[in-house]
């Protein structure tokens, strides 16, 4: 089974310990990962601003980087999910037709991958520490479109696996929030076409986290943290902010 | 389905809705939109205790949606039998095409009966057709029966939600109106000082309407009548007292059978307030002992949206305004500022297709979380016709320029790996440089309110080939 | 444009426009009520006390004790039940029933899932009262309870009447700054009185002010 890391385009250039930490974590549990050269982005940003025909150029690209992998294991749950959306729609370059159906169907978000494919018994083993209370922040691509963790709208058995992963690191305390699953205010381009209501969403829970005593914030996706972590030093709240995988890691909170 | 109900007719091409500029203004009272995010989101809290409480919730959803698809993919069938059984249940039935012929036959039944005076119980359709308006230019009072429709149109404003429309009002708002409409003390803001107050005033207008006016929450094909639901019984004062009953209904809203009511009723106030069921289920199969009941079928645009395989799934909705209610977005712009007849989520994908250019800012105001498709008793796919819409937006041009290029440009970046990461390194050393005040304006609209990320001096990229020299 | 136009001119795009059919689900299997489910009485009194309604289990002769309250000074009251008197003039005009105090009325089936009764009648003052009235009583049999609305509308036949009606609690509004005020426009207080019959489990007096 081969395995390749997607690193999205602003883990890349401005968040590179939180790829370091993913692979590290991949590494130590024996997964042995490819991180290919050749696809910068899944197209997602342009599709989402209402260019999915020019973004297809950059998805066709995913495709044909990613076609010949097993599993492909997205560092994002946004991307994750746009790839399983649209991958399908491109045909690869001198490849079959159903390349970028397959690609689709192979392509996962890293927490699905790591609870449902390696287990959270084997991640435990990892040993990883983090003695602190956190608010969790699941990207909301990654709740709705994963199936990460049950929506809190959705009438179904209840199930989390990102708290099931971090029951994993020992010492960690979950706090729970006036409103679990609500959006940080992202949204890619939403944050800029929209700045006002990005920004106060972005306040608004932050203020969740601190009014339930939370020492640090855990996310599934980078794109939310750098949002809020982006308001949260302009407004001087010192509550700083990790991957799951850097908890995985044992990178959090060291330099 | 769009327009306000005191917007006029205008030459020339309507202003695009600017929602961010709408947004920005409303978030410009903190307190005030976290007033209002909060009442919002305790209807949302209401939702979920009611949906909880039905251990089947997921199956109804899934059999409502079902439901309605058939429907609407035999809409011409059911519109024929309902069409049949009414005019076998003694009612009356009229056909407009759009929002003119809608107001026009109105007028026409009001004018043969003689009827100046109308008492409307909720109708967002007949918001969606302008015809207060209309009427009222040709005579005739019109009275908004329910409480808070009243108050919007005492304010002379459009409702902000369609299940709640006065939600973007507080009490002593509401008690500065009915001090300068209803002469009620000022200062006067103890809600149910206000409704009893209402209640009179509304009484008398029951009492002396010569018609009545309801919209429908569903009309059945199958036995030719249809169903109102309200809290407040102002529907049914109309009904009971009025000798003119006219009841408008977009097409729509037709459903095949009786026993499809409990699949839909089961979910729609549980969605709406989450309350088990409304005050009043009132089921209408005929006109009373003396009265005229007329029905008036309106398109408007409907089957336009029909035919579009990307977004006739719209057409399921039922109004319950869970969309609304759980939409971060909406409950921090309010619903004034979508422009539109239909706010929130649902607004946003019916509404650009009656006119793009100017609604061309409502798919774009989400973040697609998806939470509104969670919530939806008719499982409308909203965030995905939400994203389908703004394709659309900019492929018809309706994009500043200015975006299309930083798109295209990034677009350009990203096919190019060896230029991307120059462009990546360029914009860390930049940033590295630059001091923190600069790098915030740099940052524009993200800027003014957020720092930028601190850039690390190499990427992962360049990481990986350093430190795993021997992997691809 | 005539009408007839519009019609067919609906139709037509109607016809044009529908995209490829969807057949209709297959009949709902109705879930089985678990064991350690409260009665469908307590579940109905539940409902309808929680939607504002008084819920009193009774006996027959009780009804208009129940019914015309504490206060028996005489009033404006119109009554379809045999054991409470009409004391309005006879009239076919529903606007004479303006100040009506108290309507009585008779249901043939309440909901437990919601609390609801349902009302149906082609009597225009019958129609009227029920929303006119300041106080409204529907007298009930426990036995006629059902389960859920689906329930419901298998037992009633909602075209033997132009009228008919789910009622659940007095009627009200939330439209002023989300405050609940009972009695918006129709009736200020609704008395649900259920003709209990006996070896009910657990059926107590179960009323609330």
């Amino acid at each position: 089974m081969t395995t390749a890391l997607f690193v999205p385009c602003y883990v890349d250039q401005f968040f590179p310990h939180v790829a370091i930490a993913a692979l590290t974590v991949l590494e130590r549990l024996g997964v042995r990962v490819d991180v290919p050269e050749g696809a910068a982005c899944c197209g997602q940003p342009s599709a989402n601003a209402g260019y999915a025909r020019e973004g297809h150029s950059t998805l066709e690209r995913f495709v044909d980087v990613y076609a010949q992998y097993d599993r492909v294991v997205v560092l994002s749950g946004s991307c994750a999910v746009h790839v399983r959306q649209h991958a399908g729609e491109v045909v690869a370059h001198g490849g079959a037709d159903e390349a970028g159906a397959r690609v689709a169907e192979r392509t996962t978000e890293l927490c699905a991958f790591l609870h449902d494919e390696i287990g959270v018994q084997r991640v435990a083993e990892l040993g990883a520490s983090f003695r602190k209370r956190v608010a969790v922040h699941i990207g909301c691509h990654a709740l709705r479109g994963m199936g990460l963790a049950r929506p809190s709208e959705l009438q179904v058995r209840p199930f989390d696996k990102v708290r099931a992963l971090l029951g994993a690191v020992r010492g960690v305390e979950i706090a729970e929030l006036a409103r679990p699953d609500e959006c940080c205010g992202f949204g890619g381009t939403f944050a800029v076409a929209e700045p006002d209501i990005s920004a106060k969403m972005g306040r608004d829970r932050l203020r969740d986290y601190r009014g339930h005593d939370a020492q640090a914030v855990v996310s599934t996706d980078v794109s939310c943290l750098m949002h809020l972590s982006g308001l949260a030093r302009r407004e001087r709240i010192g509550l700083p902010m990790y991957h799951v995988a850097e908890l995985l890691a044992g990178t959090a909170g060291v330099a | 389905m769009s327009q306000r109900s005191f917007e006029l007719p205008v030459l020339g091409r309507p202003t695009p809705v600017d929602h961010p500029k709408a947004a920005r203004e409303f978030n410009a009272d903190v307190a005030r939109t976290d007033w209002h995010d909060e009442s919002l989101w305790f209807v949302r809290e209401k939702r979920d205790r009611a949906a909880a409480s039905v251990p089947e919730w997921e199956e109804l959803r899934a059999r409502a949606s079902a439901i309605k698809e058939h429907a609407l993919t035999h809409l011409d069938e059911y519109l024929v039998q309902f069409e049949a059984n009414a005019l076998a249940n003694g009612m009356q039935v009229h056909w407009a095409r759009d929002a003119d012929e809608h107001n026009r036959i109105v007028h026409g039944i009001l004018s043969e009966a003689g009827a100046r005076r109308l008492v409307k119980s909720k109708s967002m359709l007949t918001e969606e057709c302008g015809l207060n308006p209309y009427l009222e230019a040709n005579g005739i009072e019109v009275i908004d029966s329910d409480l808070g429709e009243r108050i919007v149109q005492l304010r002379r404003e459009g409702p902000s939600h369609i299940v709640m429309p006065a939600i973007h009002l507080k009490k002593e708002e509401v008690g500065a109106t009915f001090h300068e409409h209803l002469g009620t003390p000022e200062g006067l803001s103890e809600p149910n000082a206000l409704a009893g107050v209402a209640r009179e005033h509304l009484r008398e207008k029951f009492l002396a309407a010569d018609a009545t006016l309801t919209g429908m929450n569903f009309a059945v094909a199958e036995s030719g009548g249809f169903v109102v639901c309200t809290n407040e019984g102002n529907a049914d004062l109309g009904m009971a007292l009025a000798p003119v009953h006219i009841a408008s209904v977009g097409i729509e809203k037709v459903i095949p059978r009786v026993e499809d009511l409990a699949v839909f009723l089961r979910l729609l106030a549980r969605s709406a307030t989450g309350q088990a069921v409304t005050v009043y289920t009132t089921h209408v199969h005929g006109p009373r002992a003396g009265q005229a009941l007329h029905v008036v079928l309106v398109d408007n645009g409907r089957t336009k949206q029909l035919a579009r395989e990307e977004f006739w799934g719209s057409l399921k909705c039922i109004r319950c305004g869970a969309c609304m209610n759980t939409c971060p977005i909406y409950r921090r712009s309010g619903g004034h500022s979508y422009g539109s007849t239909v706010p929130g989520p649902i607004g946003s994908v019916l509404t650009p297709g009656l006119d793009l250019e100017r609604y061309a800012s409502l798919p774009f105001a989400s973040t697609l979380c998806g939470s509104c498709t969670a919530v939806c008793p008719v499982k409308i796919d909203l965030d995905r016709q939400l994203f389908r819409w703004r394709q659309h937006v900019t492929e018809a041009g309706h994009t500043p320029r200015a975006k299309t290029f930083a798109i295209k440009t990034s677009v350009a970046l990203f096919d190019r790996p060896r230029l991307f990461r120059a462009a990546g390194a360029l914009a860390r050393f930049g940033l590295r440089l630059m001091p923190g005040f600069i790098a915030r304006m740099a940052s524009g609209p993200w800027g003014r309110t957020r720092d930028v990320p601190p850039a690390p001096s190499q990427s992962f990229r360049a990481w990986y080939r350093t430190n795993r020299p021997e992997r691809p | 444009m005539s009408e007839l136009g519009a019609r067919e001119t609906i139709l037509h795009a109607v016809r044009a426009a529908r995209p490829p059919a969807v057949s209709l689900p297959a009949p709902r299997i109705a879930p089985a009520l678990a064991s350690g489910q409260p009665s469908l009485l307590d579940a109905f009194a539940a409902a309808a006390m929680a939607a504002g309604a008084a819920v009193v289990i009774a006996a027959r002769d009780e009804v208009s004790r129940l019914a015309l309250g504490a206060d028996l000074t005489p009033r404006n009251v119109l009554s379809t039940v045999a054991e409470v008197r009409t004391t309005v003039p006879p009239s076919q005009d529903p606007h004479a029933l303006d100040s009506l105090d108290l309507f009585v009325a008779d249901s043939p089936l309440g909901v437990a899932e919601n609390g609801a009764v349902w009302v149906a009648t082609s009597d225009v003052m019958h129609r009227a009262a029920l929303f006119l009235a300041t106080r409204v009583v529907i007298v009930v049999d426990a036995a006629t309870i059902v389960p859920t609305l689906h329930d419901a509308y298998a037992r009633i036949d909602v075209r033997a009447h132009p009228f008919g009606a789910f009622v659940a609690g007095p009627s009200k509004t939330a439209d002023i700054e989300q405050s609940l005020v009972i009695g918006a426009h129709g009736p200020k207080e609704l008395t649900v009185i259920v003709i209990g019959t006996n070896g009910e489990s657990g059926a107590q007096q179960a009323s609330r002010r």
